[in-house]
């Protein structure tokens, strides 16, 4: 039955949690709209609409089979590049080795998906070192080599490496009394969780730039208060994950302080292009890069982390 | 039969093929669900530019929509005829003078009196990226012939990045195609209805 739902088991009461805070955030933002109806409500109610498809989505992607989890996760990484690829105007006579790197996105999940470990660690850096320059020398153009390769190579890491580590931890973990699923919706809520408590604390608190030449939108406050509450949330949601309290006080602060930098690394390049957000394809979020931009840090130490302490 | 055909390959297959994979953005589309009959007149840069354009007009004008092709280009041998004919729903123009039987000029007048729609390049052939060059005048004539029916200027963003001409590789780029509004022409002098049609199309371009 699709609808017997076990409690007791720590993923489906994380999707009983998220379900919470999203019908408390719908009706928050309902009550608020008609006591006080302003510009920040409307757009709130569209980003609480939009989250609620994202959570849908992603809960289905996630809590199904192995191999719909890798094809979801491929696809985030196939949009993600695409977006990337799209900003950063690279030399159009380079498309051939454009297309190489979406070809390699098939590659490495599928060694991820055969369970291939030493494969899918070195594929993408060898990738870029042989593969990548080589397509590029034999194509016939020579302007701007050294420009299109760079934004060619960070676009795969960022893209394809760094987001290919969620499908690790489903594959490469095995955990003995808790599914590896239960790690990549730990990670997933935390970076989540934390970008909306920035914003939020942002919102209520802000006054003094933490980054002013990067993202000056970001305070002091806004990140301080994330951090507090993404730690508190982490030790709250630990049933998701094999560690103690103080492990986990230590990995929610390095989530939310990787998940700021990653975020401001994102509106970093993002400055430097001169866009304000990757795509439209999210209504109220940009794009989808904008929106897992958190987690292009984090995610591949989170991983080593985890692969380093069972290994222990 | 020939709109089935039509529909399942532009509504679906090109429809979805674009927005899922390639990342194209139709903007303003319900422009055109608006008018019945229309010419759309778009820059040109990429074989592609057709697939897009024709993909996203409204599935009950979509056997009524023909794209101009050249006939010495598309035209090589009876299989490709057939299919630009029947698959594209495009029209064969002959670019060769002296082969033409009839002028393509008439041969469009001719489609736009039987109520079909026409989708024109008036930069002739595929043109320079970023770089809107001068209209021919055939456009204008037909305009000044059929003056009750709707122009709506088109703009293809980035399109060409994922088929360039001269290329055979697609690869997926984000890219925009963007309606504008019909155009109201004040006066119906050849030139004037050359300039006011390509400044709409230059409009579009800049405000997006």
């Amino acid at each position: 039955m699709i609808l017997d739902i076990d409690f007791s088991s720590p993923n489906n009461l994380l999707v009983l949690i998220i379900f919470m805070i999203l019908i408390l955030a719908s009706s928050v933002f309902f009550i608020w709209k008609r006591i006080q109806p302003n510009a920040l409500v409307d757009q709130m109610i569209k980003t609480t609409q939009s989250w609620w498809v994202m959570c849908f989505v992603f809960l289905f992607a996630i809590l199904s089979n192995t191999v719909i989890t890798i094809l979801a996760i491929a696809l985030l990484s196939f949009v993600a590049l695409r977006e990337l690829v799209s900003a950063l105007n690279i030399n159009i006579d380079y498309r051939s080795s454009v297309f190489l790197c979406y070809l390699s996105i098939f590659f490495q999940y599928f060694f991820i998906y055969k369970g291939w470990f030493i494969e899918a660690i070195i594929f993408l850096p060898l990738f870029i070192l042989v593969i990548l320059p080589c397509s590029m020398i034999i194509s016939t153009c020579r302007k701007g080599f050294l420009r299109s390769y760079s934004f060619l190579s960070i676009s795969v890491i960022l893209a394809v490496y760094s987001i290919s580590h969620l499908a690790f931890l489903i594959t490469f973990i095995h955990l003995d009394n808790l599914s590896s699923k239960s790690l990549l919706l730990f990670l997933i809520f935390l970076t989540q969780i934390n970008d909306i408590m920035q914003f939020i604390f942002g919102k209520i608190f802000g006054r003094n730039k933490i980054l002013p030449y990067v993202s000056p939108n970001k305070t002091w406050e806004g990140f301080l208060g994330g951090l507090l509450s993404t730690t508190i949330i982490g030790c709250f949601i630990g049933f998701l994950t094999p560690f103690n309290y103080y492990e986990l006080i230590v990995v929610s602060t390095i989530i939310a302080v990787l998940g700021f930098l990653g975020d401001s690394f994102l509106s970093a390049i993002k400055r430097d292009v001169g866009v304000k957000d990757l795509g439209v394809s999210i209504s109220g979020h940009g794009g989808f890069f904008d929106r897992i931009d958190s987690l292009v840090i984090i995610s591949a130490p989170f991983f080593y982390i985890f692969y380093f302490l069972l290994e222990l | 039969m020939k709109k089935i055909v039509l529909i399942f390959f532009y509504s679906l297959f090109w429809r979805n093929f674009l927005k899922l994979i390639i990342g194209l953005n139709y903007i303003n589309r319900e422009i055109l669900f608006k008018s019945k009959q229309f010419i759309l007149i778009a820059n040109h840069n990429s074989h592609m530019d057709t697939m897009a354009i024709m993909s996203s007009i409204p599935i009950k004008n979509i056997s009524k929509t023909h794209p101009m092709a050249a006939l010495d280009f598309f035209g090589g041998n009876k299989i490709k005829k057939f299919l630009m004919r029947n698959l594209i729903n495009a029209t064969l123009i002959d670019r060769n003078p002296e082969l033409q039987k009839e002028k393509p000029i008439q041969i469009m007048d001719d489609i736009l009196k039987k109520g079909r729609s026409l989708l024109l390049y008036p930069e002739g052939s595929r043109g320079i990226s970023h770089n809107i060059s001068n209209f021919k005048n055939g456009l204008a004539i037909l305009i000044q012939n059929n003056p009750n029916i709707d122009v709506i200027p088109v703009y293809l963003k980035d399109i060409h990045k994922t088929l360039p001409k001269g290329s055979k590789l697609i690869v997926p780029f984000k890219c925009k195609i963007i309606f504008g509004q019909p155009i109201q022409f004040d006066s119906y002098d050849l030139n004037d209805i050359l300039v006011k049609s390509q400044c709409s199309l230059i409009e579009l371009k800049e405000n997006y």
